[in-house]
């Protein structure tokens, strides 16, 4: 067993894990070069570079401890960190999703409209002896057949095509159809190439065996960076924040937009626009009061029942696992099964009182519900924290007390509690900053409703920060990452905040000086 | 660094160069492809369709990628790029403003044929600003069903009403009219037709009208006392402000009537109910009834088929497999709902439950348009406003007059802010 870990096996071990990690991110480093990812293509070769000065040389032991935890701390904490700090100056909502010039590109695309009676042609694509592009058009109704290239539309006589059972020309002279292979190597030329029609119209094709007559409505100078409406001289230009707009009517803007900087806007706008401000001092001080009502009532529940088993009770065993249950069950199934158990028409709680309270309907009932699930979910945790915390205070102190006259409830205060506190503070502050984002219990068990919608409201009456963040993130309607993103910068300042604060408070950190 | 441990880096460099290109997929691989998105649903269908048959397009092959439900599709479009996104996407037609502002879906013209195969409406719901996107694949609508083991055929919302009242307490009745399917605003769209109200209000033209009154306030209101509640103000329990649990009670036959989509019809006849008993709600008098959103999912072109180098190859798939006839019903025979091409309609193999909810969206049905739904002011959508409104009068016990006007004032606005969209 020695021989098998001499230095040899280690250290050929060590280059092989080297190796095959270094050959990951190389591949990583390559697809996302690949994809045009550089950020994290940057990022990756920092990485692969730190790996190898720290475990081919002897440069820095400890970095061979740290490095890997490093590497993940900024990949999946300051990278997403960073990404929405930046993401948070931008104009990115729904219809500001894209680059500019994909942007562009998209609005000459949709600038290109079908003629009013939506012609179409069946098509064979084929080349003409010069092997340019070339199709053969058949308008089987109206008995019109014609070869079309970019730049030449020759008419042909109906007499002398050969022609299928629907009508349709199969062959013209001078003209050689291209394989379905064929078509498919040239798919992008024939997608780009605009076939000559009249003056005012080409053609286009919308599959391999059909093309529509089109015309160019919205017509793009690159020099002047303006887009102009042929049909109505309306002109767009940019308007500094995502969006072509009409110059005489700001309001009409071209779709779509691009992601614009904007800076500081949408910070700006959490204080200054109050369909945005009103919802959000509402939420925010709900978000506080849950956050601390479930976390006293975690606290106090579990403390309670800590107490409980910390004395001699007949079958202590069985009622310290069934209490245990509901912190090992998933939550989501606990939240799901509890938010049935709600339900005003079918649900088990009104059944079993006889009462027909709408849980889900009412703002305060909803509220209430809200903690009493969380309750259900994490009382178990502080029981587990309580019971270790009780245990390891020293009966000494409590019978010394009870010697010299103190009551039990003078113990509790005087001795138990504080050292208890000692012991869970951090943890109350860690719990506060979870519950402060504990999107899941939210989301589903109310979805943040109910909502006064009727009354103006737009957020729910349970959405916390994070779940009306995530609404305006990723909502139904008009989705607005950059305003999310500022929300979310300024409940990251909010939780670093208060987490900063608890741990100074409760000295937490004292022993690490 | 010594030249020993120097040679030695460059070997272990040279490796895992070596390891990393090998390991790196051709970029050639996926060439002449369409990728087709779609939900945990159609997927698996549409995979078991083109598993019979694939050479829809000529040197095409089609890939479906299947998503673990619709959400997940959604979201997954929305964040997609030209280098993860699809050719194709599978989704509903209220995509197709979204998809448009967002620069993800590409204009498509159908051939003449291919247009004919569908009635203006169901291209009108994958239209945005004139613009086409996609092909029409079904009817994604709700229809009522009742139990006739409990009740007849009813001809007036007063008659279901009556019906829960007299026998709620006999036959332990939960509620008398729920929605099982589609939610309190999709699913519920009918009830307040039926109760008089609308989220707009389509001329004969087939356009929505930018003066009618969509709730008529009084109207609904009375209709709302007269049905909903009891002489307290308070809901009568005939239908609950709520979908949760009314699946499981219409099955259990606690509730006689129930709201189910076309897309769940199966549970309701595998648990033995008879699919001839769909009907659109019915309205408060004789021969009318309450509309239901009956608009068209969709086979949509997205930018990234020209990205990919097939948009010539997408275009075909649209037009020879999602707009055809044959492919229509191939993939109907196996997704089992009403189809939106007309020729496939009229297929042998469509079966009961699939023309039952298409002549009942074709009896009561309203386009639904997004521009106009997902609510462009104040971002207070159909959606949103819907189920507020009805727990508004049926649980909070506020004045129905009142909140119907309200309603009405959000409906407006909408429409006022969608209609220069369409």
């Amino acid at each position: 067993m020695e021989k098998l870990f001499n230095r040899k096996v280690t250290v050929t071990l060590k280059y092989l894990v080297v190796a095959f990690v270094s050959s990951l991110m190389l591949m990583l480093i390559m697809s996302s070069f690949a994809k045009r990812e550089y950020a994290i293509s940057g990022f990756l070769t920092i990485g692969l570079i730190a790996i190898a000065l720290t475990y081919l040389t002897n440069y820095s032991i400890p970095m061979k401890f740290f490095l890997p935890g490093m590497l993940f701390l900024f990949a999946f904490v300051v990278g997403p960190i960073l990404y929405t700090v930046a993401m948070s100056g931008f104009q990115y909502s729904t219809g500001n999703y894209i680059s500019k010039p994909d942007a562009i590109s998209r609005i000459i695309a949709t600038g290109i409209r079908p003629d009013a009676n939506q012609t179409t042609f069946d098509i064979i694509v084929g080349e003409d002896s010069a092997k340019n592009l070339e199709i053969l058009a058949s308008d089987p109704t109206n008995k019109v057949y014609f070869l079309s290239t970019a730049t030449t539309k020759t008419d042909l006589d109906p007499t002398v095509l050969a022609v299928d059972e629907n009508g349709d020309a199969t062959k013209a002279p001078g003209f050689h159809p291209l394989t379905p292979d064929q078509q498919n190597a040239v798919d992008q030329k024939i997608a780009d190439t605009r076939f000559a029609y009249s003056s005012a119209y080409f053609i286009t094709i919308e599959g391999s065996n059909v093309a529509s007559l089109k015309s160019q409505t919205l017509m793009y100078n690159s020099s002047t960076d303006t887009f102009t409406n042929v049909q109505t001289g309306a002109i767009y230009k940019d308007n500094g924040v995502g969006d072509y707009a009409n110059v005489a009517n700001k309001v009409e803007l071209l779709q779509p937009g691009w992601r614009a900087p904007i800076w500081f806007s949408n910070y700006t706008k959490l204080f200054t626009d109050p369909q945005i401000r009103k919802p959000l001092v509402k939420v925010f001080i709900w978000t506080m009061v849950f956050a601390s009502l479930t976390v006293l009532t975690q606290f106090a529940l579990g403390l309670l029942v800590a107490m409980i088993m910390n004395r001699k009770l007949f079958g202590r065993r069985i009622y310290r696992s069934i209490f245990i249950l509901p912190y090992a069950m998933p939550s989501i199934m606990s939240i799901l099964i509890w938010g049935g158990m709600f339900d005003t028409e079918f649900g088990a709680i009104n059944h079993l009182f006889g009462t027909h309270v709408h849980w889900f309907q009412n703002a305060m009932y909803a509220r209430a519900a809200v903690i009493i699930v969380n309750l259900w979910l994490g009382f178990p945790y502080f029981y587990l924290i309580c019971s270790g915390a009780l245990q390891a205070i020293p009966a000494e102190l409590s019978e010394a007390a009870a010697i010299d006259g103190a009551t039990n409830r003078q113990i509790f205060r005087k001795i138990t509690m504080p050292l208890l506190l000692q012991v869970v503070s951090p943890l109350l502050v860690a719990s506060f900053a979870f519950n402060f984002n504990n999107f899941n219990i939210i989301y589903l068990l109310t979805g943040g409703g109910p909502s006064n919608t009727l009354g103006g409201d737009v957020a729910g009456s349970t959405d916390i920060l994070i779940s009306y963040t995530y609404k305006i993130a990723f909502g139904a309607g008009t989705q607005n990452l950059g305003l999310a993103s500022a929300i979310s910068v300024v409940i990251f300042v909010i939780i670093a905040s208060i987490s900063l604060y608890g741990i100074r408070r409760s000295k937490v950190l004292e022993s690490f000086k | 660094m010594n030249k020993k441990k120097l040679s030695f880096v460059g070997v272990v460099a040279s490796a895992a160069l070596v390891v990393s290109a090998l390991l790196v997929p051709s970029a050639n691989a996926a060439n002449k492809t369409v990728i087709v998105w779609a939900d945990n649903t159609r997927g698996p269908n549409l995979q078991t369709v083109l598993a019979a048959k694939s050479d829809w397009v000529p040197g095409i092959t089609i890939k479906i990628v299947t998503f673990s439900g619709f959400d997940a599709l959604k979201t997954a479009f929305d964040n997609a790029t030209a280098l993860t996104g699809p050719d194709i996407v599978v989704g509903a037609n209220d995509w197709v403003p979204t998809g448009a502002k967002q620069g993800k879906l590409a204009p498509v013209t159908l051939s003449s044929s291919v247009r004919a195969s569908f009635t203006s409406n169901n291209l009108g719901d994958l239209t945005y600003k004139g613009v086409l996107y996609g092909v029409p694949l079904d009817y994604n609508n709700v229809g009522m069903i009742y139990n006739s083991k409990l009740t007849g055929k009813p001809l007036t919302l007063g008659q279901m009403v009556n019906f829960y009242l007299a026998n709620k307490t006999a036959d332990k009745l939960t509620a008398g009219l729920c929605v099982a399917g589609g939610g309190m605003s999709f699913g519920g769209v009918s009830v307040l037709s039926a109760l008089g109200g609308a989220p707009y209000v389509m001329t004969p033209n087939g356009s929505v009208s930018a003066t009618a009154d969509p709730v008529p306030a009084a109207t609904v209101a009375a209709n709302i006392n007269k049905f909903l509640l009891d002489k307290k103000g308070k809901s009568n329990g005939f239908f609950p402000a709520t979908d949760t649990g009314c699946k499981t009670a219409f099955l259990a036959g606690t509730v006689p009537y129930a709201i189910i989509g076309n897309w769940e019809w199966t549970d309701y006849a595998k648990a033995g109910f008879d699919m001839s008993t769909l009907m659109p709600v019915p309205g408060v008098n004789h021969g009318q009834y309450g509309s239901a959103f009956a608009s068209v999912s969709g086979a949509m072109l997205t930018v990234f088929a020209a990205a990919h180098g097939v948009d010539q190859g997408a275009k075909s798939v649209l037009n020879n497999f999602f707009g055809s006839a044959a492919g229509a019903v191939a993939y109907q025979n196996v997704e089992l709902r009403p189809p939106a091409n007309k020729k496939a309609q009229k297929d042998a193999s469509v079966t009961a439950a699939q023309k039952g909810f298409g002549k009942s969206g074709a009896m009561a049905g309203i386009p639904q348009i997004g521009a106009i739904l997902n609510g462009a002011t104040g971002g207070k959508s159909f959606w949103d406003l819907l189920p507020a409104f009805w727990t508004d009068v049926l649980v909070n016990g506020k004045d129905p007059l009142t909140s119907a006007q309200k309603l009405d004032t959000f409906f407006q606005a909408n429409i006022a802010a969608g209609i220069p969209q369409l």
